[in-house]
């Protein structure tokens, strides 16, 4: 920042940015207050933990297999009849939540499956979110001219490709890896965003700011991206939110279609693998963490999403 | 209809005319984007040269990729789908045969959770911040975030495989130990339909209660609502009468978006259920290269998706009288 009448920059930095500290306080202050919110953060805060440290949490190493450990070698009859292991502590091995029908220990996977689902959640969210506010953004502040009726045509047709069906096609004409599943789930769920976000700026666009930009000579995607994106972008965020839960549960669901890139770790491919092995109803422990586990991580993004909701347009 | 000028009404129907032409060609595009075709899953070891090219010009995979586009948008726009190189019977057929069966089963689901969650999303809007809202939507959502395959799986652990009420696949028992009446095919189609239903309504109610809370909630403090307590009315009478009404419309919206959650719900619960439906018809198609029958399908859907937000817009204006179509034309 250039400095002003003699100030430093520090200074001048300070004075700027006070005001949007202070209000991120508040808004923080709002936002602890919802109980819903506050365990979102501390389960998003669980699984990132899982994320970056896995060896931490984990009892082994993906590779540790069950009576073998970590060593090469081979299991008896007996041991091999005995897998996938319910939950056993020491004898004759130790494994929290069991094993799978190849010995690896449940807990173990889960937890270095959390790396997978994050990385889809955010990733999927934020393209989303990259080409559906931009969008929005432009259609709303262009409304009723033919860049508005164009974007919005776009929409219509996008509404018109069934979801799931049509992330199929495309992963499969793309070719199955993660980040071709991420691809897909943005091309195909900016769609609300979009939406909401041209109705906000429809009717920003009228605020009387706007109206003093645009005569102190300031060009449009100064206008909008300076003036009128700041206070869309809070809904922005709880979009994300939103579109980072659907992209988690919608990986899930790809890989039970047998859509999934099976030498990657996660949840849903766990989960995938227990039908193929035949163990669905015979094995709970290995049927209910990976679940559980994709229903807590998109329920901490969707309590984030819905709090923030609240705090940003408060109605009490 | 009065409240919309003719003049718009056309407007509108030539532009969902001119979009589902758009969608007809995207989903050509994909189509053809897709790495072999179907011919390729029909080739046998056994066969040479001449024959796997006999067999291209039989299913017209020879004609130049405009002709194939140009055949493609007249045949299915008069209702020619082709015939179904993967299951062998004329497109049309298969769908008469298999859309019944989804519509039965998400014909219900889609009752049972467009009832219970509009009523609860209002009940929680009207009670917003209350201890039992707060614990309703944390429960809904929590529900929202489940796997619907994985939910599925556990219903019919306990119920199928621990106590063996509901039987856990297809839609009608295979070899029929009662009479075939009317009234025993009926009890035994829901005596079927009862986990699949359940699993789908379990995740499905939350979308339309995610709609109508916060609208209910704006609702609330409008001006109407107030006047309609002050004149003495119930408290039902004002959230049903007065309030709910004018918190239907967004719900009504996020009925076309329901119905594309309905489509998604209905490919991962047919497949878990084994039930004989279209979306497990979809995805064997997709991933097959099966053309014709991918083509039909989203052609249908699109079709369908395209007519029912014309038809939202129109039951806007019975909703809420104040909203008006083509005024400004």
């Amino acid at each position: 920042m250039a400095t002003e009448d003699g100030t430093t920059t520090g200074e001048s930095l300070r004075e700027r940015w006070n005001p949007r500290i202070e209000r991120f306080r508040r808004g923080w202050d709002r936002y602890t207050e919802h109980r819903m919110g506050t365990i979102g953060l501390v389960l998003l805060v669980i699984f990132s933990l899982w994320a970056l440290f896995p060896s931490v949490f984990a009892p082994h190493t993906p590779e540790w297999t069950a009576y073998l450990g970590t060593e090469p070698g081979r299991l008896t009859g007996e041991q091999l009849n005995s897998l996938p292991h319910p939950p056993a502590f020491g004898d004759p091995f130790f494994a929290p939540l069991g094993t799978n029908a190849g010995g690896q220990g449940i807990a173990t996977l889960v937890i270095y499956s959390a790396e997978t689902a994050l990385y889809i959640g955010f990733a999927a969210g934020l393209l989303s979110s990259l080409v559906g506010v931009p969008l929005g953004l432009i259609s709303g502040y262009y409304g009723d001219t033919w860049i508005d009726e164009t974007i919005q045509r776009i929409v219509d047709v996008m509404y018109g490709l069934p979801f799931l069906p049509l992330l199929i096609v495309l992963v499969a004409v793309n070719g199955i890896t993660t980040t071709n599943i991420i691809l897909g789930i943005a091309v195909t769920s900016w769609l609300n965003n979009c939406i909401v976000i041209r109705g906000e700026t429809l009717s920003l666009k009228e605020r009387s700011y706007v109206e003093s930009a645009k005569v102190a000579g300031a060009s449009d995607a100064r206008v909008i991206f300076r003036h009128i994106m700041p206070n869309v972008l809070p809904i922005g965020f709880v979009f994300l939110a939103q579109d980072a839960a659907l992209a988690i549960i919608t990986q899930a669901s790809l890989a039970y279609l047998g859509l999934a890139d099976f030498t990657a770790l996660s949840w849903g491919i766990m989960l995938q693998n227990i039908q193929t092995a035949g163990y669905v109803y015979t094995a709970p422990w290995w049927l209910i963490p990976p679940g559980l586990m994709i229903t807590f991580v998109a329920a901490a993004f969707y309590f984030i999403g819905f709090s923030m909701e609240d705090v940003t347009n408060p109605q009490r | 209809m009065s409240r919309i000028s003719a003049r718009y009404l056309g407007k509108r129907i030539v532009v969902s005319y001119l979009t589902i032409l758009v969608i007809m060609t995207v989903i050509f595009a994909l189509t053809r984007a897709q790495p072999g075709s179907f011919v390729t899953s029909m080739v046998s070891p056994g066969m040479n040269a001449e024959a796997i090219e006999r067999l291209r010009e039989q299913w017209g995979l020879n004609e130049p990729l405009w002709r194939q586009y140009i055949d493609f948008m007249i045949n299915y726009q008069t209702g020619n789908f082709g015939r179904s190189p993967n299951w062998g019977v004329p497109v049309w057929d298969l769908f008469v045969r298999r859309m019944p069966r989804t519509l039965i089963l998400f014909g219900a689901v889609f009752i049972v959770g467009y009832t219970v969650g509009p009523l609860v999303g209002m009940y929680l809007g009207w009670w917003r911040g209350s201890k039992k809202d707060q614990s309703i939507f944390v429960g809904g959502l929590l529900a929202y975030s489940m796997p619907a395959f994985w939910i599925a799986w556990l219903f019919l652990w306990l119920f199928d495989y621990q106590l063996g009420w509901f039987p856990s696949t297809y839609m009608l028992s295979p070899f029929a130990q009662y009479e075939p009446t009317a009234v025993n095919i009926m009890i035994d189609v829901l005596h079927h339909i009862a986990l699949p239903l359940f699993s789908v309504v379990f995740i499905g109610w939350v979308g339309s209660m995610l709609i109508m809370r916060p609208t209910m909630n704006n609702v609330v403090d409008e001006d109407y609502v107030f006047l309609a307590q002050a004149k003495g009315l119930s408290e039902r009478t004002v959230m049903i009468k007065h309030a709910a009404r004018n918190a239907l419309i967004p719900v009504t919206t996020g009925a076309i978006i329901a119905l594309a959650f309905l489509i998604d719900g209905s490919i991962i619960i047919e497949n878990v259920f084994s039930w004989p439906g279209m979306g497990q018809v979809i995805v064997t198609a997709v991933l097959n290269n099966d053309y014709p029958v991918t083509q039909g399908a989203f052609f249908l859907l699109g079709v369908l998706v395209v007519v029912m937000r014309l038809l939202t817009d129109v039951i806007y204006t019975y909703l809420d009288p104040r909203i008006k179509f083509g005024e400004n034309e």
